[in-house]
Formats: C-alpha cells, structure tokens, sequence
C-alpha cells in the first residue's frame, strides 16, 4: 500500500528526516509518534507530494510519487496541521470545490457530500462560511475535505490538536470508525491518544525511526517496565541475602520505611514477573511482607524513554523487530482477507 | 484546471475585488473615452485606451495581488498540491481566471467603437486592433503580477512588488531618455541588472550557488565586454530599455499600425512569466 524507502529531508545542513524505511499495509492504522520537531508533519508532506524529498522514494498503490504524482494522490486524503480551509466559502461550497479538484465522477457527488457531511457532523453548518466557524468545526471541515473521493489511504497531521476533550472524543470515534474502510496514518506527539486508535506505532525522534511495532508489542523494548515496591520487615542484609537467590533482578534499591519497616525498589528485566518468587524467598527468610506494590511503566514512559538520548543501541534491536513485525503484520492481513470472504459468503 | 478557474472566478464576485477591479477600470476607460474623443471630437479609441494603460500600475497588483499569494498564507496551498491536479494546470486556471476578469472589461470597451461611430466615422479595424493590443499588453502586465504573488505569503508585498514593476516598465523608455549615454553610465547600469537577474533566479529556485555562478558569470562577460569594445555599449541602456518597455509596443496600434511583432512580444511575455511563475511553485516546494 504505502512503501516507504530510504527517505531524507535535509534543509540546508539540517537533517529534518534521517533514512526512514517502513510500509504500511492495508487497512493499517498507523500511528506516527514523536516529539515536536520530530520530523512528522515533513514525513506526511512528503508521503503526500505536498514538497519533495532529499533522497530516497514514496510509493503509493504502486505509483511513485515523484514519477507519476497524479495517479499516487488519486489514492490519497490528506488533513495537513492546518486545514486548508477557505474561509470565504461556505462548508458545502468549499467541500464541492475539493470534490472537483479530487475528479469525483458527477454521478457520485451528491451523495458522497450528504454522507461526509453526516459522518463527520458538519451537516448543521453547511451553509456557513467557514471564517465563522469554530476550531473544531474547521478541522472536522479538514477531515470531510481529506475523506472526499474515499481514498484508500488517509493521512491526518495532529488532527485533535486545539480542540476541547468532547470534541478529541469525537473526531477519534470519526478516526476509528474510518479504518474500517481506510488506511490511516495519524500523527501525534500524545501517545495514549494513538495507542487508543491505532494498531501500529511509528516513534521517530530527531527524523530518526526509533521503533515501529504494534502497540501491544511495546512494552518488551524497555530495559525493565515492572517495578516493585514492597515493605518488609527485616534489616537489610538479611533481606538482600534472601532475594539474591531469585533470577532476573536487575535493579535492588532498599529505603528506611516507617515503623522499621525497610522499603524496598526490585526492578527486573522486560517484563519478568517475579512476585511469587520474592513472596516465598521473604516467607523463608522470615520477613513478613507488608504491602507489595506493581508500577508498570506507562506508554507515556515507554515513549519518554525512547526517545531519550539512548536511540542508538535501541534502534539496531527495533530494525530486528521491524523484519519480524512485518512478517507477523503480512500473515495476519492475509488472515483477516480470509475472514472477511468468509463474511461476504 | 476548470475547478481551480471557477473557483479563482467566485473568490472575486465573493470579496469586493472583484467588483472594485471591474468599476475601476470601466470608470477610468469611460472618463478617457469622454476627454478624448467625446470632448475633443476624435474618432480613434486607441487615445482613450493610451491614457488608461498607466493605470495598469494601479490596477494589475488588485487583480494579481491574492491569487497566488493568499493560498501561500492560508496554506490552502497543501490542498492543491497534494491533489491529483498538475501544477501547471493548477496556475493556468488561475491565470485564465484574471484573464476573464480582465476580459470582461474588454468585452464591455468593444461597445464603445460603435457608440462612436453614431457620431461620424470610426475606423473599426484600428480600434478593434487597439482592443486586442491593449488587452494582450495587460495579459502580459498580469503575468508579471502572477509570478510576483507566487513568490510571496503576503499580499501586501506582492501588490508592492508588482507596483513598482509596472512603473518601472511604463515608464522604462522615459527613464532610459534621461540617463547619459555614455559606456560608462551603461555598464554600471548593467552590473546592477544582472544583480537584480541574479536575485531573480534565486528567488525561483532557492539554490544560492546558481545564483552566484551567474551573478558572476554574467558580470564578468560584462566587464569584459566594457574592456574590449565600450562602443557596444554606447547607448545600449537605451535599447535595453526598449525591450522591458510593454507599454511602448502599444504606440504602434494607436497611430493605425498592426505591429505583429507586438503581438508577438506580449504573448511570449504571457508565455514567460506564466512558465517562470510554474518553475517558481515548483521550486519552492522542491528545495
């Protein structure tokens, strides 16, 4: 569907995106994470043609977007950071023009505009000028615009940036109901907005891809994501005897508790869980445990953890993964062709 | 390229440029057609359309102003460009679009030869060729204004720009007159063209290597051509001059002249610019 090969953007000396290679099957939702100033809005331009790359290609549903632009856009929808509204027509006339300019057969446009209209709830400003509208309206404005024609794939640059909870509520029901029939990349620098809508996430930081796994897969690229908290009572020599015998214990902190109680931090590796063995090792020690508490790190944690300096050594193990991935992603579409025949039958 | 072109058309019908431009022009083309051939009683139209052509500087930045530049702002540009629609056909319907605008002022002027013709004898022929010449020479004026506004996100500076283009070639075979002659006068007058040309071309492409190469290139076949034979350069500025100077062509069609080398002139000005304004989109969206 979208392929993706060796892309660079520099400006001058700066380098906006670094070699990125990645593909996005069909109906993927894929989720773009990264920093401000990551490089995402210059990806997506250039996924879209909007502006050019340094080296390396896009191609959509097999047509280059360089060598043959025309017949690639055919396949595209595209919300850009800023709808590109005209604030002197009205809804109904701007999203006319766009059908226009997209080559909607006439055949096809009176019903496609009544149904974006009602999908994405513009219908009850359709005859005012867009200079009045409010933010939200003006990007669900962008979003009708970028779904005209049904194209096979839908990019979005930050399409809930600037608008109140309801309305990013909203806008992500519209998201989601729309992957059913389209590819859809999204764009955003929150990631428990694109672990809630998409299936895969792309982190890039510094224009460099980072990870791309799907979301579920995340958690195993930490060097540790559980955390144990536990008061014990007990000195800390004995303590640290008894634990010293379980696998797997990367990180042993202790802490003066209250009522002599030691507070004790165990972190371990992935996401090795390791509270029954510490249960029985503290039982047989005979140091009674008070409380034991879980911290499992957040995605908000896996993202600020990676893109933090330490991208290197992660990226060598992420492109690893990325080979697999795409191998997993490959079978389990041709599964899900399998069960929608299935469905048709 | 007719979506673009139909909605360039209902932008100026929507805003009160359109209406602003169309008044403008028909008013200023009527007070001359009354003071110079009504008033002074003489058949030929081509008087009334030499008076108005200096307001070209006036009213070419109106119309050529926002086409391209407001869709820079308002990045409503990433919608064009990301549609699948050509650039080129993307700037000829915009061109087209101030064409009609321009074209529905000249359609309401072929009136006027035959309101005259009430009153004694008009040459058809000669005005309808003053028409059309007058007409072309704005195509080429508004080409000008087109590839300005491409270069721009604010219309203030492409109106500004475009204004003092317009006076600079109205007033080009003027200017020219009052400078001396000399070898001199015309290389230092030369030098700061090339540079003015260098500017150009890195305004288009955005690449400041090029850009030096041929300020430096051109100014030293300059200066060696000074060296060598300062005669060529004898009165040269004047001729120079004549070339940038659209409005000088027009003279030609007033006194009863169909000069096709005119003709020719201003459609390759309207193919130049219009070219050039596609290259410049192009380039800044590919550098």
């Amino acid at each position: 569907m979208i392929e993706v090969k060796n892309l660079v953007k520099k400006y001058g000396d700066h380098v906006a995106v670094d070699h990125l290679n990645f593909t996005v099957e069909k109906g993927q939702i894929l989720g773009f994470l990264g920093p401000n100033g990551a490089g995402k809005s210059t990806t997506m331009n250039m996924l879209t043609g909007y502006i050019s790359m340094t080296e390396g290609s896009v191609t959509i549903n097999g047509f280059d977007i360089y060598e043959e632009p025309e017949e690639a856009k055919k396949a595209i929808g595209y919300l850009p950071e800023m709808p590109p509204v005209y604030p002197d027509m009205t809804v109904r006339e701007y999203l006319k023009f766009v059908m226009d300019v997209k080559k909607v057969p006439r055949g096809q446009r009176a019903a496609m505009l009544s149904d974006i209209m009602v999908r994405t709830q513009v219908s009850d400003v359709a005859d005012r000028l867009i200079r009045h509208l409010s933010k939200g309206y003006r990007q669900r404005v962008g979003l009708a615009q970028a779904i005209v024609g049904y194209p096979e794939v839908v990019i979005l640059d930050e399409p809930t940036v600037g608008l109140d909870p309801m309305q990013i509520i909203e806008i992500r029901d519209l998201i989601k109901e729309l992957a059913r029939k389209h590819t859809v990349i999204i764009s955003s620098h929150i990631l428990s907005e694109i672990s809630e809508v998409c299936d895969t996430v792309m982190i890039i930081n510094k224009g460099k891809l980072v990870v791309m796994d799907r979301v579920e897969n995340l958690p195993k690229y930490l060097e540790r994501s559980m955390r144990l908290k536990l008061l014990v009572l007990g000195d800390e020599a004995k303590i640290e005897a008894a634990l010293s015998s379980i696998n797997g214990i990367e990180e042993l902190t202790f802490d003066r508790g209250e009522d002599g109680l030691t507070a004790i931090f165990i972190g371990t590796k992935g996401s090795l869980d390791v509270r029954e063995e510490v249960f029985y090792a503290l039982a047989s020690a005979r140091c009674p445990i008070y409380s034991m508490n879980m911290d499992s790190l957040s995605l908000e944690d896996i993202f600020l953890e990676m893109t933090k300096n330490n991208v290197n050594s992660m990226k060598v193990q992420s492109e690893e993964n990325l080979q697999n991935m795409e191998n997993d992603m490959q079978e389990q579409i041709l599964d899900e062709d399998g069960a929608d025949e299935g469905e048709e039958e | 390229m007719l979506a673009i072109y139909k909605k360039e058309m209902r932008a100026y019908f929507t805003s009160i440029v359109g209406y602003l431009f169309l008044a403008f022009f028909l008013a200023l083309i009527g007070l001359y057609f009354y003071a110079q051939n009504l008033y002074s009683g003489s058949p030929n139209f081509g008087y009334a359309l030499g008076g108005v052509m200096m307001f070209f500087i006036l009213l070419v930045p109106m119309v050529t102003m926002r086409i391209m530049a407001e869709e820079n702002k308002q990045k409503t540009d990433q919608l064009l460009y990301t549609s699948p629609i050509s650039v080129t056909r993307i700037i000829l319907g915009k061109y087209l679009s101030i064409l009609s605008m321009f074209g529905i002022v000249m359609l309401i002027t072929c009136f006027y030869p035959v309101m005259l013709s009430q009153y004694g004898t008009v040459n058809f022929k000669q005005s309808y060729a003053c028409i059309l010449a007058f007409f072309l020479m704005g195509a080429a004026y508004m080409a000008i204004g087109l590839f300005i506004s491409a270069l721009t996100e604010s219309q203030a500076f492409a109106a500004i720009m475009t204004f003092v283009v317009v006076i600079i070639s109205v007033f080009a075979s003027q200017i020219a007159v009052l400078l001396p002659t000399g070898a001199k006068t015309a290389w230092l007058i030369f030098s700061v063209l090339l540079l003015g040309l260098a500017g150009i071309s890195y305004a288009v492409m955005h690449n400041i290597t090029v850009s030096i190469v041929i300020a430096i290139i051109t100014e030293l076949a300059l200066f060696i051509l000074y060296q060598a034979k300062p005669d060529a350069l004898d009165g040269a500025v004047l001729n120079v001059f004549g070339w940038f100077s659209i409005s000088d062509r027009f003279t030609d069609f007033v006194y009863g002249e169909f000069a096709v080398s005119a003709v020719v002139y201003y459609i390759s000005y309207c193919v130049l610019f219009v070219f050039l304004t596609i290259q410049a989109v192009k380039k800044r969206r590919w550098s």
